[in-house]
């Protein structure tokens, strides 16, 4: 699962290369393989439909509901009204309240600072302030 | 949406109740409610049309904590053994306690931690579903969350819906949750074995589920002792 993530990071780091084809294999394979591991978080009770795998120092707000096929790295912020499914959020990503994502991948240190925003098939990065400051590449 | 208006139907979310809203947003609430009552009948349409066409066998089961539903899921799956590809998922609040126990009688479990949601609804389904090839299964088993209130307000999109109460609870659970029993097709009196001690009246409890519903099938079981749950499986039509 580790050597997945790793190659699945250092393809998106390098976004003019990317061969969608095979990170879209890469990405099914890698969340396949998810094992549920939900046991550590901040936030009170969210509802998660296994597998969900949280690494440590995950936060999560009210009303979030995770998975099915979800993997959240370190230190990432999940706002309230927030739903998940099939995606992997690297670490310390920060994401606005009510955003509905689904088949996404976010790069590490991505922020939305604003809320209200349903994504699909999408790899994300960087800080957003507003949706007119997303640059999203479909996959 | 205005902030007040945003937090008042935060409040409503919370409190599950109409009457709590104010008078300027109460016909938005109502509209909400009517909308989420529509999708919800929708998607459990969709995945019983889903379950048909692929000849799944699919049953709903509901009730309090403690009332029998995972000792008794665990009696079936035991019972059909290799022979079946079963995929059971599991609903509860917090922990997959059920889960582990269910699995150890070769079926697949999947469990669903609701956090605050008192019920399973066909969206949560519907999200576990569209991920699976079900071509793999045979039958497909819902235990939703404990309790005999919430799991009426949604239906999953099962062929059957079975609800388990224990003779533990009392001789008037049955009159006191209706609305679990008027839409249900099999009701399981469960703990029998504890009859002679408890001396609890279960032909009232019989009689009440009738009453309420004239077309349910009613049994009596012991999980434990394994008591009818070859007559339950032939009502299940297993």
């Amino acid at each position: 699962m580790k050597k997945k993530i790793m190659e699945i990071e250092e393809i998106i780091n390098n976004p003019e290369n990317i061969k969608t084809v095979d990170l879209k294999t890469l990405f099914n394979s890698f969340l396949s393989e998810i094992k549920n591991r939900i046991a550590s978080y901040i936030g009170d009770y969210p509802t998660f439909i296994e597998p969900v795998f949280l690494e440590e120092n995950v936060k999560i707000g009210d009303d979030v509901l995770l998975g099915p096929n979800v993997f959240i790295g370190t230190n990432s912020e999940i706002g309230n009204y927030v739903e998940i499914s099939n995606s992997i959020i690297f670490e310390n990503v920060k994401i606005g309240e009510n955003f509905k994502i689904e088949n996404c991948i976010i790069s590490k240190n991505s922020v939305f600072n604003f809320s209200n925003l349903i994504l699909k098939n999408s790899i994300l990065s960087g800080i957003n302030n507003t949706e007119d400051d997303i640059r999203k590449i479909e996959f | 949406m205005p902030e007040r208006e945003e937090k008042g139907f935060s409040r409503i979310k919370e409190l599950e109740s109409i009457n709590l809203a104010t008078d300027e947003i109460r016909d938005q609430v109502i509209q909400t409610k009517k909308e989420v009552e529509k999708d919800n009948k929708k998607l459990a349409e969709q995945l019983n049309r889903k379950f048909k066409s692929h000849k799944i066998k699919s049953y709903d089961i509901v009730g309090a904590i403690g009332a029998g539903k995972t000792a008794i899921l665990e009696r079936i799956t035991e019972k059909l053994g290799l022979n079946y590809r079963i995929l059971v998922i599991c609903g509860d609040i917090t922990t997959r306690v059920d889960a582990n126990r269910i699995e150890k009688h070769n079926a697949e479990t999947i469990q669903i931690n609701t956090g605050r949601e008192c019920a399973l609804n066909a969206y949560h389904i519907h999200q576990i579903i569209k991920n699976k090839d079900l071509n793999d299964y045979d039958i497909v088993f819902i235990e939703n969350v404990g309790n005999l209130i919430c799991p009426s307000e949604f239906i999953l999109g099962t062929d059957k819906r079975m609800v388990i109460v224990s003779i533990t609870e009392g001789e008037w659970v049955i009159e006191k949750h209706p609305m679990l029993f008027k839409m249900s097709d099999i009701a399981v009196i469960n703990k029998i074995d504890l009859l002679e001690r408890l001396g609890t009246n279960l032909d009232k409890m019989i009689n009440d589920a009738k009453k309420i519903n004239p077309n349910i099938d009613v049994i009596t079981t012991s999980a434990k002792k394994g008591q009818n749950i070859d007559k339950l499986m032939e009502l299940m039509g297993l």
